[in-house]
């Protein structure tokens, strides 16, 4: 199987002499082509840290990431910019869209930027609406749909490119749970019949047992590992619901 | 802690907001203070000689200038309050009294009053100086300017902006009053909806506006319709100007989006959807942008054609340096020595020159209706060959007996096609007289009375004619360096009496160049204030929106667009946000001064090509200026 993302040794460290804060510390992290991988851990152990780096919104103090073969590390603004635009999808908490599109131009944002033609942005934008349910409300404006709903819009914009790494930051942490399954139903579709590769950090234990792995971290470090297996979804629950007792913190989030 | 030094902590706490409101007020001060205090200088006083008419447009200056420095100071302060609405809605929330509230607020904006005043005057007595020295040098006067404060200017500029600032304090005493506190909290969120588009809206603002430019390009036949033709322009210019930022640019923008494989190319999306999405906000302001653009444009060229064909409109109205009706010949001789003893402008040439009056009918309609029961000056070929010789200008025509050559009348524009093959009947005491018009010159070789409706005739006829009714002789002298003639000019006014009716050259020049350069000063002063309120208008309104737009940016930032791209998309909607306004700006301003020149007569028949381009360009110019301080802030904003 293919790598998509290899991160070697990445440290990130905060503040200057004296009063400096390690974020993550000699981190590996390995994603294969076609998982879903998820990354949990209490408030300040280093995910969205490490998401972002991985997004390359953030750069690394040391350590190398390649992604799909490429190093990140050293990329300049230019090259990042057309790096996440052909390589990476992003879904975040608080959905990202532009207010001033509508939900069609919104997914279709990453396609026309990159200036594929008109037939094959209409042929997507109708596949990724149709997977995650949307094709009714394509001409509306995101003010005049709901949240779970805005979060699908942004879904199908990050994957309309079919990019190599579709990233996650807890895209369920603002929806009802019937919003949240759905989308973590299209997500888990995603992944297996089109063999995405998606990385999801959460501190819901429910949306992280829809994972085939999840790695949990704190204060920086890895601290260990769960691969689903051949588990049903809520035996894996009770897994990670298991090393989340053991991690501490976060556990209130899951009732 | 008084209410008065938490009102000055919130001053110097927040001095980033209060900034934009400060400089404004500040800018009204300076503007206002600056004019008066030239009204009131002693130096502008004496380079007039003709104080009663200067002060008029004086006076007129002020009061739009009060009027445009109130609407300023309003729109800053609402701008301002509309920003400041949350932390008024907090302090409700904290418990504080409504009664409270509005006092803090009233303070506020009395004290910051007070400075503006205070800075404005500072800085208004630095410029008036450097105003007055352009005023004189418009003047063609010696540039020597004291040093000094104007008291008059001082309390006059007080006593508008106390009252000004009395209205604005009220008015945010007011605020906590007029809205809910739910509403004080939601103000910021206020955002724009996508905006409806009308096609009838769309095709309305075309008509509107071709309405009105038909209107300006229609000459109006009678007095009362230049009034009614006036207020209909205006109506319909500031209709259509705004449905046209409001609905026309919406519709074009929808049928750009339409045509998908341009719209769904790179930017585009995000640039153009922008654009529709800001138009609800932006259409007033644009409105007001591209129709100050177009005042300043038509006025400082209307202004500058003053100043500009003064020495023209001179050389037409007295052709001659000195010219007087014949008197005894002991006055005429009385004259010519004085003319002769101006040793520093020696005569060039000298003629006498025998004009019959006589009245009579043309069968020009055109003419008839200027001609009315006035009568017709009639000279002779010869004299008006010679003058033209002594004024270095030739006509070759050659009459017959039959045949005579009309002059064109000052302050007109009519065309050899007017006269051509029409017939002029001259009423002698025993008979009448009917000549057949051979053409029309354009060089007047007399003075200026109205109707100006001179003929030139063969040397038999005039002596024809001269047999029945007496000539008038009109003594003529031309000299060198006539525009300097002020010393000889003078002293030839108080020789001649009122019937030699006596035209000198320099007071005629002078009288247009004083009227003219103080036209073009006052006119291009109004034009730099509007110009400096438009550019500020789109400044502040682009660095609000950019604040706004940051989170879209970062957005776009994060799903792959680089800086370069996000830069080209700012760029592309400054140029629809500066360069729109512009063009329709200066269209409009274009009709304005055809209309002006239908209404001053000064204009009719002078080639504006000069001033207009020339102001245009400098408008322009400044203009650029601006698009590119805003387009610099805004990237700023964006890129941080």
């Amino acid at each position: 199987m293919n790598i998509v993302v290899d991160a070697k040794n990445v440290k990130k460290v905060y503040g200057t002499k004296g009063n400096v804060f390690t974020a993550l510390d000699h981190i590996d992290v390995k994603v294969y082509e076609g998982e879903f991988v998820g990354v949990m851990g209490p408030s300040g152990a280093g995910k969205s840290t490490l998401l972002n780096i991985l997004a390359t919104i953030d750069q690394p103090t040391s350590g190398d990431i390649y992604i799909d073969g490429t190093n990140i590390v050293n990329m300049n603004e230019e090259q990042l910019a057309a790096f996440r635009r052909d390589k990476l999808g992003f879904i975040f908490q608080d959905y990202n869209l532009l207010d001033t599109l509508t939900v069609k131009e919104n997914i279709i944002l990453p396609l026309a930027l990159a200036k594929v033609s008109v037939n094959e942005l209409e042929e997507r934008v109708n596949k990724v609406a149709k997977t995650f349910g949307i094709h009714q409300i394509l001409t509306k404006y995101p003010y005049q749909i709901s949240g779970g709903q805005k979060q699908r819009t942004a879904a199908a914009r990050a994957i309309i490119t079919k990019p190599s790494l579709l990233l996650a930051d807890e895209p369920t942490g603002a929806l009802d749970s019937k919003s949240a399954t759905d989308l973590l139903e299209s997500l888990k579709d995603l992944s297996e019949a089109d063999r995405a590769t998606i990385l999801l950090v959460t501190h819901d234990a429910f949306a992280a047992s829809y994972c085939d792995r999840v790695i949990f971290i704190k204060d920086g470090k890895l601290f260990t590992e769960l691969v689903k297996g051949k588990r049903t979804r809520k035996e894996f629950f009770q897994k990670v619901l298991d090393v989340l007792s053991a991690l501490g913190g976060g556990l209130s989030d899951t009732i | 802690m008084t209410l008065f030094s938490l009102a000055k902590k919130n001053i110097i706490g927040n001095f980033k907001n209060y900034l934009l409101y400060f400089i404004s007020m500040i800018f009204s001060v300076v503007i206002y203070y600056t004019f008066v205090s030239l009204q009131y200088s002693p130096e502008v006083q004496n380079a007039i000689e003709s104080s009663d008419s200067i002060l008029n447009i004086f006076i007129a200056g002020s009061a739009v200038l009060i009027l445009f420095v109130s609407i300023f100071i309003f729109y800053s302060n609402s701008f301002f309050t509309k920003k400041r609405k949350k932390e008024v809605g907090l302090y409700s929330l904290l418990g504080l009294k409504k009664k409270t509230i509005g006092r803090m607020l009233f303070y506020e904006n009395i004290f910051m009053g007070g400075i503006a005043v205070l800075i404005g005057i500072i800085v208004g007595t630095i410029l008036s100086k450097l105003f007055t020295m352009m005023v004189l040098k418009l003047l063609d006067a010696p540039v020597e300017v004291s040093f000094g404060l104007s008291v008059e200017a001082i309390i006059n500029t007080l006593i508008v902006f106390l009252i000004i600032s009395l209205v604005t304090s009220f008015q945010a005493y007011r605020l906590i009053y007029r809205f809910k506190l739910i509403e004080l909290f939601r103000a910021e969120k206020e955002g724009e909806k996508v905006p409806k588009q009308s096609f009838i809206a769309a095709i309305a603002s075309i008509i509107f506006i071709g309405f009105s430019y038909w209107l300006g390009f229609e000459p109006p036949t009678e007095n009362l319709q230049v009034l009614t033709n006036l207020v209909l322009f205006l109506i319909s210019i500031v209709a259509g100007t705004y449905l046209l930022f409001r609905f026309l640019t919406v519709y074009i923008l929808r049928r750009i989006q339409n045509r998908k494989s341009s719209y769904y190319k790179g930017t585009n999306l995000v640039g153009i959807s922008q654009l529709i999405y800001r138009i609800n906000g932006n259409a007033r302001t644009l409105t007001i942008i591209a129709l100050l653009s177009a005042v300043t444009v038509s006025a400082i060229s209307v202004g500058y054609s003053f100043y500009y064909t003064n020495e023209k409109q001179a050389e037409k109205a007295a052709p001659f340096s000195y010219m007087h009706i014949s008197a005894s010949d002991s006055t005429d001789r009385e004259i010519e020595d004085v003319i002769q003893s101006d040793t520093e402008h020696a005569v060039i040439g000298q003629i006498d020159i025998p004009v019959i009056i006589a009245s009579g009918e043309v069968t020009s309609p055109i003419l008839q209706d200027y001609l009315e029961n006035g009568p017709i000056k009639i000279v002779s070929e010869h004299t008006y060959h010679e003058a033209l010789e002594i004024l270095g200008k030739e006509c070759n025509i050659q009459l017959t007996d039959k045949q005579t050559l009309g002059i064109q009348p000052l302050l007109t524009e009519y065309t050899s096609d007017n006269y051509k093959g029409h017939t002029v009947t001259v009423q002698l005491p025993n008979k009448e007289l009917d000549l057949t018009f051979h053409s029309m010159a354009e060089d007047r070789i007399i003075p200026w009375s109205y109707p100006d409706f001179t003929i030139v005739v063969s040397d038999q006829l005039f002596s024809e004619i001269a047999a029945h009714v007496n000539p008038v002789t009109i003594k003529a002298y031309e000299v060198a360096d006539e525009k300097t003639t002020k010393d000889t000019a003078s002293q030839l006014q108080s020789l001649a009496s009122e019937e030699m009716h006596l035209t000198t050259y320099y007071d005629v020049y002078r009288e247009g160049l004083e009227s003219g350069g103080l036209n073009l000063f006052i006119l291009g002063f109004l034009g730099l204030v509007f110009l400096a309120a438009t550019g500020s208008i789109i400044y502040f309104k682009q660095i609000t929106e950019a604040h706004e737009d940051r989170g879209r940016y970062e957005i776009l930032r994060k799903i792959g667009v680089s800086r370069k791209e996000v830069n080209a998309i700012i760029r592309k909607q400054m140029i629809f946000v500066f360069g729109l306004p512009l063009i329709i700006g200066v269209v409009h301003g274009l009709v304005i001064l055809q209309i002006a020149s239908n209404i001053f007569s000064v204009l009719i028949g002078t080639d504006l090509t000069v001033p207009i381009v020339v102001t245009t360009l400098v408008y322009f110019i400044i203009y650029l200026g601006y698009y590119f301080l805003t387009l610099t802030t805004v990237k700023n904003t964006v890129n941080n």
